[in-house]
């Protein structure tokens, strides 16, 4: 059996999902950052000038709760961690030193995935409530404004490492990755050699 | 060097006449809106985005009757001004050689961070030009050497004008003879934990700021210096640390296997 055939990883709901929310995200964080620091403020300039970054970065967020809500629904089942997830977290040095061999076989995510998945999840719920507040100071009441304006950046500064750390696995360091959420598609070989546990499950249907 | 200007507001001498409210309506080109009516003297509960100076009429009872402590409310105009280091625009709240604490509004993108920022709840949003507003201590009178719209209205000399030290020094003498005539707990309120304001206060009861409706110990939120400081530091680190993590280990470890290399 030929290893490059192209096997399916991601449906179009699930691409469309990913792109949604990574899109939303992006514009939120530069839109965000902009009013983060006087000295990113140029940023507001790119995005349409300050009046439009402070009415529209909400809108953003919101886009990108919802994108993150559809993907929860979607992925949430299949990111439970399992006994050999545990393993492979406090071995996950191993990971980024290659010596892949070493770990648990890992199944349709690995566990650095799923971790990534539930850490967002979790910003983004903190995002979006620290937002609302910030969103409507006339009405929210002071104390939660003040609480407020730490967890929004406290949050987005996790989220946005967090993608910085994404992006970099996705693009650089595991080649075939981004095809899978541009296409769809992986080759076999690279479903067998990253994802070993999903590879045989879907052979064996 | 361009000395600092402060206002001083003798409560002992308000006579609830609020004068300086229609003078600040006035000059400051304000249109008139109904307010709420809540059985007080009160013009209004609370300041608006369209007025800038409200005096307090505090309900109190001696000897079996009603009295007020009347105070101005409006912007302090704060040495250490929280609504400044709250502000992501720059250029939209400045503080002038003088003092004042001015807001720009061509600068000013409606976040309302200066709300919160505000040890004072002074800044207003206005609903129909999503900018803020609030006292501006007439900087464009006081820049051609008028004083104040509503000082020059007052008819007790309640409110006065000047630089920040002589208006202080006649504070603490006014605040001494008040003493002197009875009231032991007259002082001055020009609190410390917003470095000192450009407006200052003569209380008759000055251990108790709070019953003119001022806040005993206003100061920067902490949550608000940490934001701006290691909330700052941290994100810098994690964002610029990232990237260069990330650049550090595709240097070292390079990328993982493609698969498509194992048959
Ligand atoms: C989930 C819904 C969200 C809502 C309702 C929301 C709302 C807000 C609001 C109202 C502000 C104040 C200034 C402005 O309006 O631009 C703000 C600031 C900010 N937002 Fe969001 N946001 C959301 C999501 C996000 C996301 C996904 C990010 C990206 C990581 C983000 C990053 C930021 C940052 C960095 C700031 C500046 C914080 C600061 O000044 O320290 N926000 N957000
Ligand atoms: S009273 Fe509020 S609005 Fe005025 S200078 Fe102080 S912090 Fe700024």
């Amino acid at each position: 059996m030929s290893m490059n055939k192209q096997i399916s990883r991601f449906d179009l709901t699930e691409r469309a999902i990913h792109w949604m929310s990574a899109i939303s995200f992006v514009y939120a964080a530069l839109t965000g950052l902009a009013l983060w620091s006087h000295k990113l403020y140029w940023l507001a300039s790119v995005f349409g000038g300050g009046p439009t970054v402070r009415g529209m970065h909400p809108w953003g967020g919101v886009l990108f709760a919802v994108s993150l809500g559809f993907m929860f629904r979607r992925w949430a089942r299949v990111m439970q961690l399992d006994s050999d997830d545990k393993v492979w977290m406090k071995n996950s040095h191993l990971y980024a030193m290659h010596r892949d061999q070493e770990l648990p076989e890992t199944g349709r995510f690995n566990a650095g995935q799923k971790m990534m998945f539930w850490m967002q999840s979790a910003f983004a719920v903190l995002l979006f409530a620290s937002g609302l507040v910030l969103w409507f100071p006339e009405i929210a009441p002071r104390s939660a404004r003040l609480l407020a304006v730490l967890v929004h950046p406290l949050a987005a500064i996790g989220s946005i490492g967090g993608i910085i750390l994404h992006i970099y696995m996705g693009t650089a360091v595991v080649p075939g990755a981004l095809r899978a959420m541009t296409r769809g598609t992986v080759s076999q070989g690279w479903a067998a050699s990253h994802h070993p546990k999903w590879f045989r499950e879907l052979s064996k249907h | 060097m361009t000395t600092t200007v402060a206002k001083l507001v003798d409560t002992s001498l308000c006579i609830g006449c609020k004068a300086c409210e229609l003078a600040c309506q006035e000059w400051n080109d304000q249109e008139f809106t109904l307010g709420t009516f809540d059985g007080t003297y009160q013009t209004l509960p609370d300041l608006e985005h369209n007025f800038w100076n409200l005096i307090k009429f505090n309900e109190f009872e001696r000897d079996g009757q009603m009295s007020w402590l009347m105070a101005k409310y409006q912007c302090m105009h704060c040495a250490d001004p929280g609504c400044l280091r709250a502000c992501p625009a720059p250029g939209a709240i400045i503080q002038r050689p003088n003092g004042i604490v001015d807001f720009v509004h061509d600068n000013c993108i409606g976040c309302g961070y200066c709300i919160t920022g505000c040890p004072f709840d002074v800044p207003r949003l206005s609903p129909k030009t999503k900018k803020v507003y609030k006292c501006s201590l007439c900087s464009d009178r006081t820049s051609v050497g008028m004083a104040p719209a509503c000082i020059k209205t007052c008819p007790t000399n309640c409110l006065t004008f000047g630089a920040r030290d002589e208006l202080l020094r006649k504070a603490d003498s006014r605040a001494e003879q008040l003493r002197g005539n009875g009231d032991q707990d007259a002082g001055v309120y020009n609190p410390e934990g917003v470095g000192g304001t450009n407006v200052i206060y003569v209380l008759r009861d000055a251990k108790n700021p709070e019953s003119y409706g001022l806040p005993k110990d206003p100061g920067i939120p902490w949550t608000l210096s940490l934001w701006k400081g290691p909330v700052k530091w941290l994100g810098s680190m994690v964002f610029l640390g990232g990237i260069l993590g990330a650049f550090l280990h595709f240097v070292r470890y390079g990328p993982k296997d493609h698969g498509d290399e194992h048959e």
